[in-house]
This record gives structure tokens, sequence and C-alpha cells, in this order.
């Protein structure tokens, strides 16, 4: 246990470091943006009457659900180019995997949330004259995304948490960065304990977000 | 048109099965240890004295809230270094994995044995029971009973993050899909069949996993989560 700590090493490779947040925080924000979108419209084909709608919608949220993300990632960074006429790149292959991943996982949020909102709400709406399309989002969707809040932010943390896949297509974000750095200094102790303790100070405010909005749910409820 | 031609990645079939035993390896180890390990955080985390539920609280806390493929390149490249010890893919990928799954499994007997009523405890005292002996022969048995869907979502989620030990060349399923595509330059065949592999076990097991939650929850039990 003798070893001398040196983060002095990893400083020095700041701008190292920043260009993988950067990396980080881009497909972060692509994954959380597309992911919570195509979940919202999984969420609703899956509510939908038509089986034409709803069946390949629940094909596809077990396919995903059902097959760990850094599979889905390589598929889109090896294999995908193959049937394309153009070249896949990295940040794509990995956003894509993540966020069709993400899809799955909050399209079941929102169904959930969708369902569980009483039918005398859409009721309602209707009675007042709505087509189902207001109703849906006057009525029912701002109820049902507060019954959810805490599931999505959860759901953003595990989408943050993913983004470290990419390093294994050599995507420039925070732990390919740390890779990087341990490899040019040879200290591998202080690079990933400090991409450690990044991750961690990025996620806990979120964390503590989370237990706050479910606290504050089952105090409501 | 590509024409798709998975006879080059069937003649490795030897090298995918080989590969889903160690991806089934893994995840066999890193669930008995996760859960024994998950029970001990979680009667630590439970305890009235501080200096056991913080410690117990804050590997929790961080190994949550981590990236698993921080915490395997953390285990796999610097632990040895720290602990002046060899490692070799199957250790790091087994003490990541059982530490990582012991800190949610915690929380999920946590929450298990926080929704058995209070009057169970306190009848298993009256009645001359000791604390561990009402936790082993009262509390505990109905608490893992409503633990379970959790804890098969939970053992179908740490199968999926196995995957990630693929990184530092251990050879299971997704090395395997990885290896075959270089030797037969068929990338496209070798990581669907992963896939499909992959999605086959998978879903069986959630499909059981549902099977079980139906069969609980018409027995009358609440389940936690």
């Amino acid at each position: 246990m003798g070893h001398r700590w040196d983060f002095a090493s990893v400083l020095d490779n700041h701008e190292a470091l920043l260009a993988g947040a950067a990396g980080t925080l881009r497909l972060f924000a692509i994954c959380l943006a597309l992911g919570l979108a195509l979940g919202l419209l999984v969420g609703l084909a899956r509510s939908a009457r038509s089986a034409w709608i709803r069946l390949p919608a629940g094909a596809f949220v077990e396919f995903f659900r059902n097959t760990p993300v850094l599979v889905q990632i390589l598929w889109f960074y090896f294999a995908l180019p193959i049937l394309l006429p153009f070249e896949v790149g990295k940040l794509a292959a990995a956003a894509l995997g993540i966020s069709l991943n993400s899809a799955a996982f909050s399209g079941e949020i929102f169904r959930g949330g969708i369902q569980s909102i009483e039918p005398g709400q859409w009721e309602g709406a209707r009675a007042i004259g709505m087509t189902p399309a207001q109703a849906m989002r006057r009525v029912i969707l701002p109820q049902a995304v507060r019954r959810m809040l805490p599931a999505l932010t959860n759901r953003a943390i595990e989408i943050f948490k993913m983004t470290t896949l990419a390093s294994a297509i050599a995507y420039v974000e925070l732990l390919q960065q740390g890779r990087l750095i341990a490899s040019l200094n040879f200290n591998p102790i202080e690079a990933y304990t400090a991409i450690a303790i990044l991750f961690f100070c990025c996620l806990w405010p979120l964390v503590r977000l989370t237990y706050f909005l479910e606290r504050r749910l089952a105090r409501s409820d | 048109m590509y024409r798709w031609d998975f006879a080059p990645v069937l003649a490795h079939a030897d090298l995918l099965a080989a590969g889903l035993l160690n991806t089934l390896r893994v995840t066999g180890t890193a669930l008995v240890v996760g859960v024994a390990l998950g029970l001990a955080l979680a009667l630590l985390r439970l305890s009235r004295r501080r200096l056991a539920s913080w410690p117990a609280g804050f590997v929790i806390e961080v190994f949550r809230t981590t990236p698993p493929l921080v915490q395997l390149f953390w285990f796999y490249f610097a632990l040895p270094l720290v602990a002046g010890i060899e490692m070799t893919p199957f250790m790091a990928a087994a003490t990541t994995f059982s530490i990582q799954s012991a800190a949610f499994f915690a929380e999920v007997f946590r929450a298990g044995i926080a929704s058995v009523e209070r009057g169970q405890w306190e009848a298993a005292r009256a009645i001359g029971m000791t604390r561990p002996q009402a936790l082993r022969r009262v509390v505990l048995p109905q608490a893992v009973k409503r633990m379970i869907p959790a804890f098969m979502e939970r053992a179908i989620e740490l199968m999926k993050t196995t995957t990630l030990v693929a990184t530092i060349s251990y050879a299971d399923l997704l090395y395997a899909a990885n290896e075959i595509s270089q030797r037969s330059f068929r990338p496209l065949e070798a990581f669907t069949v992963a896939a499909l592999a992959y999605f086959v076990v998978i879903f069986a097991a959630s499909q059981a996993a549902r099977r079980v939650e139906r069969r609980l929850a018409a027995s009358g039990d609440s389940t936690v989560r």
C-alpha cells in the first residue's frame, strides 16, 4: 500500500479531460433528447388501439430491452455500415445504440404513466370537445409526466453512465481520455480514480434530485 | 444488395458457445457473491450505529452512481498497482460486478426488510427472540418473498452488464463475436448472431421472471421495487 498518489500528472492533462467532458456531454444530450422523444412515440404506439401499431412497437421494446447496449453499439458501428452506402461515425453509432435502448426503456415509463391516469380524465376532456390528440397533450400528458418524473431522472442517470460505453469504439469521452492519460503518464491509479470521482460528482446531484422527487411524489399521492 | 452468409460465422459456433459459457460464469459468480455481500451491506446500512451504517451507505452510493465500465477499468488497471496483486480479466470482472450488484441488491434487501410490518418485529421480540433470531426466522423469510421480482430484474441487468468484460479481453460471448468478425470478415453476421444469442437467453429469463411475478401477485403478497 506504499503508493504515492500523484494527481498532478492527471491535472496536467486538463485539456484532454475537457475534450472528454465535452464529448460525454454532447453524447449525453443527444441520447437524452432522442431517447425521451422516441420513448414518448413508442409509449404512445404501445397504447394504440390498432394492433398494426401496437405489435411492432412491442417487438421493438422487447428486442432493445433484452439485448446488452454494448452489443447494440458495436452492431451499429461494425455491422450497420455494411448495409448502408455511407460510413457510420463513432458518435452516430454510440448515439444510435444508447438512444434506441433508452427509447425502449422510457417507452415503458411513458406507457405506465399514461395508463396510470384515470379514464375519467379522458372522458372529461373528450366531453368538452377536445380531439384525442388535444386531450393527450393538454390533459393526460401534463399529469402523467409529473408522476413519471422520478423514473425519468433515473433514466437520465442511466444514460449518463451508458455514455462510457462509447469508449469501446474509441469515441472521445471522459473514460476514453482517462485511458489515454493513463497510457501517456503510466498513472492508471490516479487517472481512473479521477474519472470515477468526476462521474460521481456529476451524478450525485441527479441522484439526490431523484430521491427528492420520489419523496415528494409519495407525499402528494 | 448485400448477400447474407452465416456459414463462416456458424463454422465458429464452438467459440460462441465457449463465450456464452464464460458470460454465464461471470454472471453466476457475481450473482452469488453479490447477493451475500448485498445482504451484509443492507444489514450494515440498517444498523443503528452510524459507524456501521455510513460506510455501508457510502459504498452503496458510490457503486450505484459511477459507470460500471469505469469501475471495471479501475479494478483491472489501477487496483493491481495499489494492492500489488495480479489481476486476471476474470478476477477483475468478478470483483467489479460482485460489488456493483451487491450495491444494487443491498437496496433491494433494504426495501424488502423495511416493507415487513413493525408488528412482526415486535411479536418476535415479545416471544423472546433476539434481534438476529427475529431477523433470520421471521423478517427475512417474508422479505425475501417480496423481493423476488426486483431480484430477478437485477440478475437480468447484471447479465447484460457483463458484456463490458469484452473490453478487457475476457473471452465472453461479445468478445467471441468480435474475434469471429475479424477472422471471417463478416462483422454483420457475427454481431447479428451475438445480438440474437443474447436476446434468446435474456428474453427467456425475462419471461420466466414475469411468470414468477404474476404468480406472486396472484398469491396476494405485495412486492418491492
